[in-house]
């Protein structure tokens, strides 16, 4: 810097303020020029011109100015170069256009398309370069650090300060060196990591770790303890900006305090502290508990550390939303079903002032629904499905029954916790992975898996980075994820780093080592250690996780966002930690959880609305839940339980007939292998021996897909044409003692192979109390060869009939109707429905991996699947049918209980007036089908508001 | 050495400015009407892929790799099979075929064959496992959710005609074996379903997936949505300022409406195609694929996939009567592949269409794997074969394969790569992996090499690190030895 010259740099230094002339003059010549487009506006023509020569000039000799700027102050990288040839390329393009311009003037205005395309080209590259010279002045980050998830790791601020009070001092303290050392290995971190880790060694310095720092790279010693002028860091650090040998060679260089910390570390004898460096801001482990403050106004714990929070943020409390909001919003956060028009009524008129707790008991309490609505969230967490990949070679197991009874049941968390961690059969899904057929890379090894998703699900941090490599956004090691993941292993695991063995073994370990020993001699010990660990009070980030993610669910934004990432700052630290020290003390009860949030005040406040989705997740002060919309699940069984069933069959069901009835066809071959049934008519016969006369009840249970006509000895008995309606027949006066025969004619229907099956089921109950079943498997025949008229008959010949093939179950699901027990017919719950379709476009996710959060805006795959999904469709076809049997054609009924039952309101006089006149005085099942959906499709419904 | 490059880099950085300036300035297109095209075509060598997937593992010495013919005959040993069928030749000169592939071979004049692919290395064969990784290039599990290449175009260039999904997949069922698994990566992952595929298992019914719905008149179609917008206005939530849930909503209802009340739908129709034409491709549902894949390229497709669709042991996953099974599967792509690229060449739209044809892996009469790497063995093979049914490529290799490539920039007659005339029939030259094959992709269609997107925490590329390079030959210019 010696060899500096004041006059260029000082002119140097006037680049920042000349290049604004440019970019107002270019820019706004070019938008004059957009107003002359057609040969309009003839007038500005001559003040475009000057502005071009002005704005052309100019650009020049900011360019000149630039390069002044950066031979004579310290800039250098790819940055700085990229700036310096967009900006020069722009004052070229800005003095051509001017060129051509001034040509196009004196000759014809034939050269005015080249000129207008100058004009943008400057312009566009000018923006480019303006970018840029702003990331140079205001950091690259500048823009982006304000994103959600970008907050900023590092602070130079830490830097100075130590600085300054290091300086102060005599003889530095033992924890002043260790300070001292950790913010200059922090420094590495974020300056020299990137080219000088383990990952890339480049120039085979690694500074990760006390031996590569000290051993040094190919230039020689990086480190000389006491002796910064002969130590290569010290020497490259501080080299001019347009050094070839300065460093760091990415990004800006390191500031003098920087630098000063550096060298005062060197010169004080490079000392090396045991400590592990942190460099990212990681939260404390344990709960602070809070004490609540002493506000007066307002009752609820929450509320008074809201209130708190709110004075400090200046934000009033808002008046609680009224009834009909709430009630709808309670049934949709604890059953995920709408409260039915005469629940709404009652509630609204009831004056008991408990009313609302008193209905979230109520809905609590309900267990049935209180599951079915939170499996899908815990299904979503702990990657959990009816189907996926990974099952085909046992490489993957359900703990759906597990977990259903384990929310039936209200366990607390803690035993959540433990017998996930430490499980029985029925549990250890979780934590055993989806291993597919064949090797996997090491950072996806079932053991790694296992750690991936109990960090991620269970305690908020992100193994996955560390699972491959030392992580770029945390503080976690290599080391510590294998450590994490040997105790799954069976055997010691061997470290891969980028999936390649470093010859190093993984020392069992959990995350956080502060909390226990994890070590044993069998997996059953260190599952059972773990366990322990895990639940240990200590570890509050496992309870600040789950009542996080609790309260994201019920108010839309979570305390820390994002959810999984629990070393972000919280937008209020006490109510989090209040909040997961009730849920400890509560027994680690999650409906205590649940009902604690939503009575408060603050999960009773409206909405708040948000112009994008970026503003929910930056800068965020809480004034109220977000707008929230109906989950997949929701949606589907909202328009199971008021328009028609959406499904009526189930991938699990809890109180399921164990019946081995099969879904057999006729086996469709090409050559020698099974393939998907063609379309056509298909004949089935069984006959079998009935031993006894004395029939008491003879019933029949039967699914076919696509169609079937039924007959028992030659007589019909039934037809139908939908699988998922399930046949019921009593058939006691259609049997005799000895031989009968039972006959279906399937039919496949489409263009192409397709699945079809037949799903049958008899009982005959004898008055001797005993009882004959027959259910459809692999002993019936069939054919595909039209038969002759008899066929159905007892004694027909079912001669070259070949054996039914098992199709299996896992086209069709399991049908709630599929049972002799009484029950009344209704809906299957979505939570419980094999992945569909309609409710991927709806975002319910593959359970592939942990999904925490759904996505949030609509797409237009999902609009396309609800405009003309013939699935969606057919299901409001069907509910149109059913309500002009029920309502007549009595449009206005139609109207006002379409409503109350969907909204929850009566319809205002303005709406009751648009759909009667769309209904008309005779509504025909297209009209209604069609006010469903135009209803259905409203933000009013579709969000919880 | 930064001195030493900057002109070459300052060149450089000017064309990837002056690419950037043609792609943002798409509004003001009209008045640089005779500029802007000129640009373009310097960034992009494509605008619209076509994947034609030979699923289930197509053998390379029984299609585009022939070896020595070794005719059946009971009693001849398995280790002498290389090829069941004779070579034919092709219209480039030296270049074979196997019989059955002379349509194909008739157009490799306008395209290229890559002879040496090698797929990955996974170990117990799981065909989907290797198809997960030929569509992502990532192999699975992943702890991200990893997109199908089609669904990083759609999302990097969205649609070229507006009303046309930009990723279309045609042809496969999830209703069969390892469902699941192909669901896994017919997936736009982490991008979001908004990029998904667009799925026509049954491409004569393409038509239904893009008009309102069955049964439903236009007219009537329109009022619904009219009555729709009435009510939405009329709602107390429409008070409430701006929302930007609200809105994403109704904008995708608007969208989806403008789609399928579009004219272009007529595109998806193939009864609008001549009947000999239909005929000519209609070999069953891959070559009516074929067919509908040329009439969504001619009209604004980006990104369409053709599967001869996977069913376990059925298709090119030939585990028995290899041979029998072969020449099915050749007579199905045969005449509609070459047509396709007939067609397209005719109209001037294979110079901005890359069809790519290609399949998992291949196949071997006794090698399962790949030498050194040998795996477990899933169908048994006699040494000495006594019946028909064991005459064909049983087993899965995985050590060299083919890919086709035409148009879309790529050199016209160019033989890329060999593999060993005896077995094993391994690449022998110029090797090529699937990160190559993507970057090749991405790189016809302008798409940045380091396109990444940044998710929990790990930057996510479209290829592994953002470090596949593309294979440059196929484009003509001399391979950089850097």
């Amino acid at each position: 810097m010696e060899n500096t010259n004041w006059i260029l740099q000082f002119f140097g230094r006037l680049h920042p303020l000349l290049v604004h002339f440019p970019i107002g003059l270019l820019v706004v010549a070019l938008v004059l020029e957009l107003l002359t487009l057609g040969g309009k506006r003839k007038g500005l023509r001559e003040g475009i011109n000057w502005m071009v020569y002005i704005g052309a000039g100019v650009a020049a000799c900011a360019a000149l100015f630039g390069w002044f700027l950066k031979t004579q102050d310290e800039y250098s990288g790819d940055l700085v170069d990229n700036h310096q040839y967009t900006g020069i390329a722009t004052a070229v393009l800005a003095i051509l256009t001017a060129i051509i311009l001034s040509r196009t003037l004196k000759k014809a205005p034939l050269n005015l398309k080249a000129y207008r395309f100058m004009l943008v080209t400057t312009v566009v590259l000018l923006s480019i370069a303006g970018h840029l010279g702003a990331n140079l002045t205001h950091g690259e980050d500048y823009l982006t650090e304000i994103l959600p998830g970008n907050e900023k790791g590092y602070s130079n601020l830490e830097s100075s300060a130590l600085l300054t009070e290091l300086k102060g001092a005599s003889e530095l303290s033992e924890l002043q060196k260790d300070k001292l050392n950790l913010e200059v290995r922090g420094l590495f971190a974020h300056k020299c990591y990137q080219c000088h880790s383990e990952n890339k060694q480049k120039g085979g310095l690694v500074l990760e770790h006390k031996e590569g720092v000290f051993k040094g790279g190919t230039s020689g010693l990086a480190v000389v303890p006491g002796q910064p002028e002969e130590s290569e860091i010290y020497k490259r650090i501080i080299l001019p900006a347009n050094d070839k040998k300065v460093m760091p060679t990415k990004g800006k260089l390191l500031t003098p305090d920087e630098i000063a910390l550096i060298k005062l570390w060197i010169e004080d004898g490079a000392h090396w502290s045991d400590k592990a460096v942190k460099v990212f801001p990681e939260a404390p482990l344990a709960l602070t508990q809070p004490a609540l403050p002493t506000v007066t106004e307002e009752t609820h714990p929450v509320d008074k550390i809201v209130s708190v929070y709110f004075k400090d943020k200046k934000v009033d409390w808002n008046a609680v939303v009224d009834d009909r909001k709430f009630i709808k919003r309670a049934y949709m956060d604890v059953v995920g079903l709408l409260p039915k028009p005469t629940a709404v009524n009652a509630f609204i008129a009831s004056t008991n002032p408990k009313k609302r707790e008193l209905l979230i008991d109520e809905l609590l309490n309900d267990s049935e629904n209180y599951t079915q609505n939170w499996l899908s969230f815990w299904n979503d967490l702990l990657r959990n499905d009816y189907s996926g990949t990974g099952f085909i070679t046992r490489g993957r197991f359900q703990i759906t029954t597990w977990l259903y009874n384990t929310l039936k049941q209200n366990k607390s968390y803690d035993q959540v916790v433990s017998e996930l961690m430490n499980p029985s059969k029925a549990s250890e899904g979780f934590i055993k992975g989806i291993q597919w057929r064949g090797v996997v890379n090491s950072s996806q090894r079932t053991e790694m898996q296992a750690a991936q998703n109990i960090g991620q699900s269970l305690m908020g941090v992100n193994v996955k980075c560390a699972s491959c490599h030392n992580s770029f956004i945390s503080n976690l090691t290599l080391d510590q994820a294998y450590g994490f993941a040997s105790i799954f292993a069976e055997k010691p695991l061997e470290l891969n780093r980028c999936d390649k063995p470093i010859g190093k073994i993984a020392k069992v370990n959990f995350l956080y080592p502060e909390l226990g020993s994890v070590e044993g001699e069998t997996l059953k010990e260190r599952l059972l250690k773990l366990s322990e660990v895990m639940t240990s009070k200590e570890n509050g980030r496992l309870y600040r996780t789950i009542t996080n993610r609790i309260w994201e669910r019920l108010i839309g934004r979570g305390i820390i966002e994002p959810v999984d990432e629990m070393d972000n700052t919280p937008w209020n630290a006490e109510l989090l930690d209040w909040l997961a020290s009730d849920f400890i003390d509560s027994g680690t009860d999650l409906k205590h959880l649940i009902k604690r949030i939503m009575t408060s005040k603050a999960y009773q406040l409206p909405t708040v609305s948000y112009k994008t989705a970026e503003a929910i997740k930056q800068d965020y002060v809480f004034k109220g839940p977000v707008l929230r919309r109906l989950s997949a699940e929701q949606f589907s069984d909202a328009i199971s339980q008021v328009i028609a069933p959406v499904y009526v069959a189930v991938a699990y069901n809890p109180n399921e007939e164990k019946m081995p009835a099969q879904r057999i066809w006729h086996h469709q071959k090409d050559l020698t292998n099974t393939v998907l049934p063609l379309p056509g008519k298909r004949y089935f016969r069984k006959t079998f021996q009935l031993k006894k006369e004395n029939i008491q009840d003879a019933s029949i249970l039967i699914s076919v897909d696509d169609a079937y006509k039924l007959f028992i000895n030659g007589k019909p008995v039934g037809t139908g044409d939908n699988w998922t309606d399930v046949g019921k027949y009593n058939v006691a006066n259609l049997l005799t003692k000895g031989t009968n025969c039972i006959a279906v004619e399937g039919d496949n229907k489409g263009k192409i192979g397709n699945p079809a099956s037949i799903l049958f089921a008899m009982k005959v109950a004898f008055k001797d109390d005993s009882v004959f079943n027959l259910y459809s498997d692999e002993t019936w025949l069939s054919t595909d060869v039209a038969p002759k008229a008899n066929w159905a008959d007892l004694d027909f010949e079912a001669k070259r009939w070949k054996k039914v093939k098992n199709y299996r179950t896992s086209n069709w699901a399991k049908l709630l109707d599929f049972t002799f027990k009484d029950h009344q017919k209704t809906f299957a719950r979505a939570s419980l429905v094999k992945q569909h379709p309609f409710l991927k476009a709806l975002g319910r996710p593959n359970r592939e991996i942990v999904t925490t959060t759904r996505e949030e805006q609509a797409t237009l795959l999902q609009a396309l699947e609800l405009t003309n999904g013939g699935f969606f469709n057919g299901i409001l076809k069907q509910g149109a049918k059913k309500w002009l049997n029920t309502y007549g054609n009595d449009s206005r009924l139609i109207v006002d209980t379409l409503y109350q039952e969907l909204l929850g309101r009566a319809p205002s006089k303005e709406e009751q007036n648009i759909v009667m006149a769309s209904l008309g005085e005779q509504p025909s099942t297209a009209q209604v089908q069609d006010v469903f959906w135009s209803v259905l499709m409203s933000p009013e419904f579709q969000f919880i508001n | 050495m930064e001195t030493q490059n900057s002109r070459r880099e300052f060149i450089k950085k000017m064309t990837a400015a002056s690419i950037a300036a043609s792609t943002t300035t798409i509004s003001i297109s009209s008045f640089l009407s005779s500029c802007t095209p000129e640009v373009q075509k310097r960034a992009a060598t494509a605008d619209t892929v076509i994947l034609l997937w030979m699923a289930g593992g197509m053998a390379h010495t029984e299609t585009f790799d022939p070896k020595a013919y070794v005719p059946y005959e009971k009693g001849v040993e398995s280790k002498r099979i290389l090829s069941t069928f004779p070579k034919i030749p092709t219209v480039v000169d030296g270049l074979e075929f196997s019989q059955g592939l002379e349509g194909i071979g008739s157009v490799m004049d306008k395209g290229a064959i890559i002879r040496s692919y090698k797929s990955a290395d996974l170990g117990h064969i799981l065909h989907t496992r290797h198809q997960y990784h030929w569509h992502t290039c990532y192999e699975p599990p992943q702890s991200v959710q990893a997109p199908h290449i089609g669904a990083w175009i759609a999302k990097e260039l969205g649609p070229v005609n507006p009303v046309i999904p930009p990723f279309i997949s045609i042809g496969q069922r999830f209703t069969m074996g390892e469902a699941e698994e192909l669901k896994a990566f017919h997936s736009a992952g982490f991008l979001g379903t908004e990029y998904g595929p667009f799925l026509i298992p049954d491409p004569s019914s393409g038509l239904d997936s893009v008009r309102p719905p069955k049964g439903m008149s236009l007219k009537r179609f329109e009022s619904r949505y009219k009555l729709y917008k009435e009510l939405v206005n009329k709602s107390e939530i429409m008070e409430k300022g701006s929302n930007y849930q609200r809105e994403s909503l109704m904008r995708s209802m608007e969208q989806s409406y403008r789609l399928l009340n579009s004219p272009e739908a007529k595109v998806f129709d193939l009864s609008q195609e001549p009947k000999d034409v239909y005929d000519t491709y209609n070999t069953g549902r891959f070559g009516l694929g074929c067919l509908l894949a040329k009439r969504l390229a001619m009209n604004g497709g980006r990104f369409i996939s053709v599967s001869t669709e996977y069913e376990p042991f059925l298709g090119w996953d030939t585990h028995e009567n290899g041979h029998i099974r072969a020449k099915k599967m050749k007579a199905l792509i045969d005449r509609p592949v070459s047509q396709l690229i007939k067609d397209l060449d005719e109209t001037g739209h294979l110079d901005k269409t890359l069809i790519i044809l290609a399949s998992e892996f291949s196949r071997d009469a006794i090698m399962e794997g790949r030498p050194g790497e040998l795996v477990k063995n899933q169908v048994d093979q006699p040494d000495i074969i006594e019946d028909e049914k064991y005459y064909g490529m049983h087993r899965h290799f995985t050590d060299g394969s083919s890919i086709l490539m035409w148009g879309g920039g790529v050199e016209k007659g160019l033989v890329y790569g060999k593999t060993a005339d005896e077995r094993p029939c391994s690449s022998i030259e110029k090797p090529v992996v699937i990160d190559q094959v993507h970057q090749s992709v991405y790189h016809a269609l302008g798409i940045d090499a380091q396109t990444h997107y940044e998710i929990e925490g790990r930057p996510f590329y479209t290829t592994p690190d953002g470090k596949g390079k593309p294979i440059l030959d196929l484009f003509g210019k001399p391979m950089q030895t850097t």
